[in-house]
């Protein structure tokens, strides 16, 4: 089976809201696809609706060229990780497992293999109730890698997890792409997915804003960009702006100057003699790029909230 | 299907609950059965009790817990959300909840089957110190007698059939406590109202279609005639509302979201 997710077109209405409207993106083998955008956005329902969980009011959800309820063992073709806390609190992490397996034709024997690559040995027998959340996401891992399948898809892995378990799934989910699958993780925190993900999908409103490699995103967004680090702030922002130049402060001594060349800024600040320590090209984080383009839905959001208010 | 049968026995020989489940239900069916059997006496020669249905008085106190096991199949999924992931790895919902039908039915017919024999085992042994001797008309309880032997198959066949009419119901409520109120009000309500209406056609009316009422017409052995329905068209009633209820709740898990 070919290892893609291809959405197409989705809508959904749940009553008066717009959960899905017009959601189309692909996902490809051999990488990590960031699906990021603010609670809401339509991220969970997609997922749900591409395992057939719900039924979208227009559109199609294809995995490896086929409707998921066609699979005959989906876990075969595709992981998932909903919500690692839907489990039956008395029931080992084992037997969790072990069900899942029998609903695909799997043996005990996979079972203790994810057991072991996850690191669950210890844990296993107990009852999932008594898991910590981290030892859920692992046996929510384990779940989906049962099938050994080359298509994954991940709801929000990182929540509530401790720094440690954070690096632990961004190095894992790294290694389950560089073996060709293809692997699509949700996430509200574009952080999150800073050195884990190849390509983002940029979700509001439930329609994609922006579906591009992570590479051009923070290039756009660093754009033109020069940061320039000076004591003297005033003295600089003046000079640059009577040059025409868009300067915003972002930290006590350093300075965002947008509309000038590096060497112009260098040569504007000595001939005015305001001194200055660094002047570099702006290197946009993961987390600016989104802020960037996301900001219309905030606002969007904010408006509606205050309209509410009133 | 083979699939989804071996998820959902594993999935519910795994959970705690369901060992304790069906052990309450023979221990309270037996105890009740004993109890009635032990209260009642027959003093005089031709004394006019069924003691065949007697010694199976414990079905009425089982059956609320074959109701709880069977809602909780179901609605124990739609609490913890793991509804979700069974319908992520079997994408077939109906399948899916056939598969738990067959379990469930299994599961209480096996549970069933000890609690009724133990009834008639215990009645057999109490009834004749009560004065239920063969000199008062009432020969030692056998399941070699025909119509006994049919009140003990057809009461374990009542408890399986409680199971799905529970099942049904909690697939299309999803919520527990609903589904348990639901489904004891059922059980337990339908009859005091019957008990208490004064109009006889509305009465034997009521009667013919409540699941209980019209169900348990199989424990009977005496009088017969004076029955609304046949005991096995009694049992019927109850079929069509498990049925009913299973078509329903399959219907609804298919076309709602999950």
């Amino acid at each position: 089976m070919e290892a893609t997710i291809e959405v197409a077109g989705l809508r959904k209405r749940f009553g008066q809201s717009m959960a899905l409207d017009g959601m189309s993106f692909t996902v490809t083998p051999g990488r990590v696809t960031g699906f990021v955008g603010p609670n809401g956005a339509g991220k969970s329902t997609t997922m749900r609706v591409i395992l057939g969980l719900d039924a979208a009011d227009e559109g199609t959800a294809l995995v490896g060229g086929r409707p998921y309820t066609s699979l005959r063992h989906p876990l075969n073709h595709v992981g998932a990780l909903l919500d690692a806390g839907a489990l039956q609190p008395s029931r080992t992490g084992r037997n969790h497992l072990l069900w899942l397996a029998h609903s695909q034709g799997l043996t005990a024997r996979r079972v203790d293999e994810v057991i072991e690559q996850l690191g669950l040995e210890s844990a296993a027998r107990r009852k999932a109730g008594g898991y910590s959340l981290g030892m859920r996401q692992r046996l929510g891992i384990a779940a989906a890698l049962l099938g050994d399948p080359p298509v994954l898809m991940l709801d929000e892995p990182f929540n509530g997890l401790d720094p440690e378990g954070v690096v632990w799934i961004r190095g894992f989910l790294r290694s389950l792409a560089t073996q060709g699958r293809a692997v699509l993780v949700s996430s509200h925190l574009m952080s999150e997915l800073e050195d884990t993900a190849g390509q983002i999908v940029v979700v509001g409103r439930g329609r994609v804003i922006a579906d591009t490699s992570v590479a051009d995103l923070i290039a756009t967004a660093s754009d033109g960009q020069v940061t320039l680090r000076t004591t003297a702030r005033s003295e600089a922002m003046t000079v640059l702006a009577h040059d025409g130049a868009t300067v915003a402060a972002t930290d006590r001594d350093t300075l965002t100057v947008s509309g000038l060349a590096a060497e112009r800024i260098v040569t504007l600040l000595s001939q005015n003699a305001v001194p200055f320590s660094e002047v570099a090209a702006h290197r946009a984080t993961l987390e600016e790029a989104y802020l960037d383009l996301t900001r219309d839905a905030v606002e969007f959001r904010a408006g509606a909230e205050q309209e509410a208010a009133r | 299907m083979r699939q989804e049968l071996h998820a959902e026995w594993t999935k519910l020989r795994t959970l705690a609950g369901t060992r304790r489940l069906l052990f309450v239900i023979i221990m309270l069916t037996v105890a009740l059965s004993a109890v009635a059997s032990a209260a009642v006496t027959c003093p005089t020669a031709g004394c006019d009790h069924d003691a065949a249905k007697l010694s199976l008085t414990g079905i009425q106190l089982g059956q609320a817990v074959v109701a709880m096991l069977a809602v909780l199949a179901i609605s124990g999924e739609y609490s913890t959300g793991t509804i979700r992931t069974t319908l992520t790895a079997m994408p077939r919902r109906t399948t899916v909840l056939a598969a738990k039908a067959v379990i469930l039915a299994g599961l209480t017919l096996a549970a069933g089957t000890v609690a009724v024999l133990a009834s008639v085992l215990a009645g057999r042994l109490i009834l004749p110190g009560n004065g239920f001797t063969p000199a008062h008309g009432h020969p030692l309880l056998s399941l070699a007698d025909g119509p006994t032997l049919r009140a003990a198959a057809g009461s374990v066949l009542y408890l399986a059939l409680i199971a799905l009419l529970s099942l049904g119901v909690a697939t299309a409520v999803r919520d527990s406590a609903v589904s348990i109120g639901l489904v004891l009000a059922l059980l337990y309500f339908l009859p005091t109202v019957i008990y208490m209406i004064s109009d006889p056609d509305w009465q034997r009316l009521l009667w013919q279609i409540s699941p209980t009422n019209a169900g348990l017409a199989i424990q009977t052995t005496t009088h017969l005639s004076s029955l609304p329905l046949s005991p096995w068209a009694g049992l019927g009633v109850l079929a069509a509302w498990a049925t009913a209820a299973l078509l329903g709740g399959g219907l609804l898990l298919r076309l709602r979201d999950a």
